[in-house]
């Protein structure tokens, strides 16, 4: 592993080990690029107005909840949390529920016209939802479909399982077929494979998959935008009410972004390991 | 419990099929061997006698009971496979127990006989770890386990021995035998290694293009291979195959290999009453292929009528026994298959380079094919 410990190894040569140090600083300034924004919604979020508007950027500042208590008590932002984590927790659950019966068959299952299918599959998801935002609001509007749960919950599902079946099908396709078949003389039936021994195995890459799932319905906009007024709203929607007429409200914007990168951050942190091991399935073997 | 497969074939699309017709029946209690060359159809066989693999046509019946479109895990068959196949992130007691707990056998019962197979099978320390933390030979005893602990109708093996290493082979093999004569499950036991199949067999059976080519115990193979082939397969060193020719010799039949031109001498064996019997009249007496194993060779230092001359090229000490590998004037016209003879000798016996020999076929388990064919001329003889 010379890559990790440069200095150890006498075969690098100082150019060799400048050039790494350029790219290490490289990287560290891309990370700071990315990260400055999410620190700066952090800071703001503690901010007084005063403070926020200040002609100089303040760093160093007496922090405020002002902004969050607003958040809570004028614009009903705990309603929109509650939305945001039912719809996407359940669009979450159905989206890996269906995505693992499907990639199983798949990938398992004599299914006609398999690979076919599987690439038509990934197709859906290049569709730009813009394109096809109008019509699904209109049919929603006939189904009563509009501003519900269950509503934003049916399209969210239906955007993301082409993706979440493609991943789950490359994860379990790696999956050796005489497991299956062991566990088949064994008596299992087919669910049972999929719960006792094909989840098991792709876990890291399971959840990985309704990371990525969970990511994109939380954060979705467009088609809540359209889709929801006032029963159904997420977070991302009502990030966006701040930007009132006259005013911008820098520091409730601040609050609820910081609110909504939340969850991610956490989810992230805590299943790093998992989601490096997800990503790299079946590279290493 | 017994395995009767009635003309079943197996085919994939347009290609050949991989088994044809296939007649089989296998005994109650027996060690079953399918044996072949990769790509002759054995694991396609065994596969649909799991019900991993469905059957084009044709019917399995396991213990009477027609199976031929029952799902595979009704058919209470066990496998041990090629890789192994354990659950990853499951511990060896799991692997051990899943079929049990599917079953829904009670716990103290499943307890015991867990306790019973690692006992058996010397994984007691084990049973708490995962198969990634286990040697390849631990691997190995735990799929056997897993498939012995739910005393099964059947017993399959698809080369369960082959991602071990040669010692641990040889000492895995010698379990096998031993737990089959403990339990007596009717084994069906695949494999391309034809040593394997006559230390653990007690009937094997010949495959070559999705055919079965011989069906018999170890020793009634090696001795009467029913075709070249099964007669190159069976046997290590394989066995030496020369053109030959069939001569009346007053009351005598004899099998003859011609000297080379010019030289004395030539193979010529008298064949036994038996043997003479068993030869069909209207065999061509000019073309035949006469194979003697390496054994069946003796390597003598002196010329004599009947004996084929030949050069020691060099040996091979095996321990217990030594191979000479043998050159011949005409080599490319006398000798199939290869350009050397192989003849046993004594571990001890010193033939230095170039050494003139004399060999002398001996014993009963010499063969004879018709040229062409391929197929034995002694088929008929008891």
């Amino acid at each position: 592993m010379a890559t990790t410990a440069p200095h150890r190894d006498p075969r690098v040569t100082g150019a060799a080990r400048a050039g790494r140090w350029s790219v290490n600083a490289f990287t560290l300034a891309l990370l700071g690029l990315w990260l400055f924004p999410v620190y700066w919604i952090f800071l703001t979020s503690f901010k007084t107005p005063r403070e926020i508007n200040a002609p100089t950027p303040t760093f160093l500042f007496d922090p405020t909840l002002e902004n969050y208590r607003d958040l809570f008590t004028r614009f009903a932002f705990g309603r929109a949390l509650t939305n945001s984590f039912v719809i996407v927790g359940a669009t979450t659950f159905l989206v890996m529920v269906l995505a693992l019966l499907a990639a199983y068959a798949l990938g398992r299952l004599p299914v006609p016209g398999e690979k076919h299918l599987a690439l038509w599959i990934l197709s859906l998801r290049f569709l730009p939802p813009v394109a096809v935002i109008i019509p699904f609001y209109l049919t929603w509007q006939r189904l009563h479909l509009l501003d519900t749960h269950a509503g934003l919950i049916l399209i969210y599902v239906a955007f993301n399982l082409p993706f979440a079946i493609w991943m789950l099908r490359g994860f379990l396709v790696e999956v050796p077929r005489e497991l299956d078949e062991a566990a088949t003389l064994d008596g299992l039936s087919h669910l049972q494979i999929i719960r006792r021994i094909i989840l098991p195995v792709i876990a890291p890459g399971a959840a990985v998959t309704a990371i990525f799932t969970f990511t994109f319905a939380w954060n979705e906009y467009l088609m809540a935008l359209i889709l929801t007024s006032v029963d159904a709203t997420t977070v991302p929607l009502t990030v966006s009410k701040f930007i009132q007429a006259y005013s911008i409200l820098w520091g409730d914007v601040g609050a609820a972004a910081a609110i909504q990168l939340l969850p991610i951050l956490v989810v992230v942190f805590l299943l790093q390991k998992q989601i490096m091991r997800g990503i790299t399935l079946g590279a290493v073997k | 419990m017994t395995i009767v497969l009635a003309q079943v074939t197996k085919a994939y699309g347009t290609r050949p099929p991989a088994v044809r017709r296939l007649d089989l029946e296998i005994q109650d209690g027996e060690f079953f061997t399918l044996l072949g060359p990769s790509g002759c159809g054995k694991t396609t066989t065994l596969r649909m006698i799991a019900g991993l693999e469905a059957v084009s046509s044709g019917t399995i019946a396991i213990h009477g009971r027609d199976v031929t479109h029952v799902p595979a895990r009704h058919r209470d068959v066990a496998m041990v496979f090629q890789g192994y196949a354990l659950y990853p992130h499951m511990s060896v007691h799991d692997n051990l127990a899943l079929n049990l707990q599917i079953k829904r056998i009670p716990r103290p019962e499943i307890a015991s006989r867990v306790q019973l197979v690692a006992g058996m099978l010397g994984l007691d320390g084990l049973l708490d770890r995962k198969p990634g933390e286990l040697s390849g030979g631990q691997r190995q005893r735990v799929a056997l386990g897993r498939a012995i602990i739910r005393r099964p109708n059947v017993f399959l093996m698809d080369e369960p021995l082959s991602n071990l290493d040669l010692k641990l082979r040889e000492e895995t093999r010698t379990e096998i035998k031993k737990l089959h004569e403990q339990l007596r499950i009717t084994t069906v036991y695949v494999t391309h290694d034809q040593s394997e199949a006559l230390v653990l067999s007690d009937r094997i059976g010949i495959m070559r293009d999705g055919e079965l080519l011989q069906l018999g115990g170890p020793h009634e193979i090696y001795a009467r291979p029913a075709d070249v082939f099964v007669a190159r397969f069976i046997g290590s060193p394989s066995i030496n195959l020369l053109s030959a020719r069939l001569r009346r010799d007053g009351p005598e039949l004899v099998v003859e290999v011609p000297p080379a031109a010019g030289a004395a001498g030539g193979l010529r064996r008298a064949l036994s009453a038996a043997m003479a019997r068993a030869i069909a009249p209207d065999t061509d007496p000019n073309r035949l292929t006469l194979g003697v194993r390496p054994e069946d060779f003796v390597v003598h230092r002196t010329a004599a009528p009947g004996r084929l001359p030949a050069q020691v090229d060099f040996i091979q000490p095996m321990g217990a026994v030594s191979f000479a590998i043998l050159r011949l004037p005409d080599a490319a016209t006398v000798i199939q298959e290869r350009d050397h003879l192989i003849a046993a000798i004594g571990p001890d016996d010193d033939f230095p380079r170039g050494t003139p020999v004399w060999l002398e076929a001996r014993g009963e388990r010499i063969c004879l094919f018709h040229a062409d064919t391929g197929r034995s001329l002694l088929r008929g003889e008891p």
